[in-house]
């Protein structure tokens, strides 16, 4: 049971229709519908950030798993361990990224190592991120892709946080998925 | 001129915004759409807010207010404030009728020389068939109020809300709004929407976005589509013809109404007059 009551499509409001059109448009849209005005530059801005953009799908989806996880934010670690798994992120990686294993033991190539290191410092803080680990991360990337990255490592915390606080429940589709893939 | 006021200039958008005041009432229409009662949670707009949202209707180019509830003269500042309303935009304010004491009235004077109106409920021609839906008295209390509505000066229409009327029924109706001063060009009557109270009574038309004129509405609750928006049902607020959460500024309700309406496809505007 989700803190708030999720909007029904019947009730959607005008502005949220659009989400409601293909059926079950998912919790985080059915809490925001609450809210209309916010809902209409949220989803964008979400879309946009956590979509597909100029940085890889894999990449993008190593961040948002690992700043899930790190927040222990149940909701979108289940639905990006099912991203994951279709991206083509190995069982190995999943377990790491999900802080089930050490990230050093199934990640290898340093520019995906400094990526983590960068998530994990970005997601937790608190304060200043160590000097090192931006120096490893600058090394690998350049400036654009590094504002990219840490705008996905803050828009996630921004979901994890609204999606734990209000306990958003996992769809029956995304739990059967997961189940499917060997995963809880 | 704001694209508010062009739109309404042009007809893309109604040029009334409407003010619920409040949702409380002494009566309990069979009908009603937002479950008004003695009871009923009060979603009190406040005087000085409502002020504040006419002066930005204005600003903005809306060219007219509506005032509704519940039933809004149970609000002790009211027809002071309706004065004050006036001053600002032309305006109606909805009314049951039935709680017009002498004071209440005499209050009501400056209105005449006021670009405004009450328009108060009046349903049947004879009070059997008028307080089956609106309660004991309503018939008496309501046919009593307006000339001495009219007798002050203040412009009164007439709304009749009803499923169904025969000509016949109709002749006896506009007789008698004739005879208690209201002329025909004052006299109104739409349909029961099927929203709030009217559902579990099975009764009225279905209403969405393509039948209602997309007149911006305020409650404490947000911006809605229509004054036949914010209803009530099972004591909870409906929210499919919600626009904002946001009322103000009014601009920021207004111009998602705006884009709203200038999305529709072409000829999706028809309605069925609902007013």
């Amino acid at each position: 049971m989700s803190g708030v009551r999720l909007v029904e499509a019947g009730q959607a409001p005008l502005l949220a229709r659009p989400y409601y059109a293909s059926g079950d448009p998912g919790a985080i849209v059915a809490a925001l519908a609450h809210v209309p005005e916010v809902l209409e530059v949220a989803m964008p801005f979400i879309a946009t950030t956590l979509g597909a953009s100029a940085i890889d799908e894999r990449t993008k989806e190593l961040v948002i798993l690992r700043t899930s996880a790190r927040l222990g934010c149940r909701y979108c670690t289940q639905t990006h361990t099912v991203a994951a798994c279709d991206t083509g992120l190995s069982r190995a990686e999943i377990a790491a990224l999900r802080g089930e294993t050490p990230v050093d033991g199934a990640f290898a190539n340093p520019r995906e190592l400094a990526l983590l290191a960068w998530t994990d410092a970005v997601a937790i803080g608190p304060g200043p991120v160590p000097p090192a680990t931006r120096a490893a991360l600058l090394a690998q990337f350049e400036d654009p892709e590094v504002v990219e990255l840490t705008l996905l490592v803050a828009a996630t915390v921004m979901l994890n946080r609204f999606c734990t606080a209000l306990e958003l429940p996992t769809s029956p589709k995304m739990l059967r998925r997961l189940t499917a893939e060997g995963w809880t | 001129m704001s694209s508010v006021a062009e739109a309404v200039r042009d007809g893309v958008l109604p040029g009334r915004v409407w003010l619920y005041a409040n949702y409380h009432c002494n009566l309990a229409c069979t009908y009603c759409l937002t479950e008004s009662d003695p009871r009923a949670e009060r979603r009190e707009l406040g005087e000085q807010r409502m002020l504040t949202l006419a002066r930005q209707a204005a600003e903005l180019g809306f060219s007219a207010l509506g005032v509704t509830g519940g039933e809004p003269f149970l609000l002790p500042y009211l027809p002071e404030l309706l004065a004050k309303l006036a001053a600002i935009l032309p305006l109606v304010c909805l009314s049951n009728g039935t709680v017009f004491t002498e004071r209440r009235l005499e209050r009501l004077r400056p209105l005449a020389e006021l670009p405004a109106q009450i328009q108060v409920s009046l349903d049947r021609p004879e009070p059997e068939a008028n307080d089956a839906m609106r309660g004991p008295e309503n018939f008496r209390k309501v046919v009593d109020a307006i000339p001495r509505l009219v007798e002050r000066g203040v412009r009164v229409r007439i709304a009749t809300t009803v499923a169904t009327v025969d000509d016949e029924e109709r002749e006896r109706l506009c007789r008698l709004h004739r005879r208690l001063g209201v002329p025909d060009t004052d006299h109104v009557i739409r349909p029961i929407v099927r929203r709030g109270r009217a559902v579990d009574h099975d009764l009225g038309v279905d209403a969405g976005p393509a039948e209602l004129p997309a007149e911006l509405t305020i409650t404490t609750d947000g911006a809605f589509w229509s004054p036949f928006g914010p209803t009530v049902h099972g004591g909870r607020l409906d929210t499919d013809l919600l626009i904002t959460r946001t009322t103000l500024p009014l601009r920021v309700p207004a111009a998602a109404l705006l884009r709203l309406v200038q999305a529709r496809p072409p000829g999706t505007d028809a309605q069925l007059n609902i007013q």
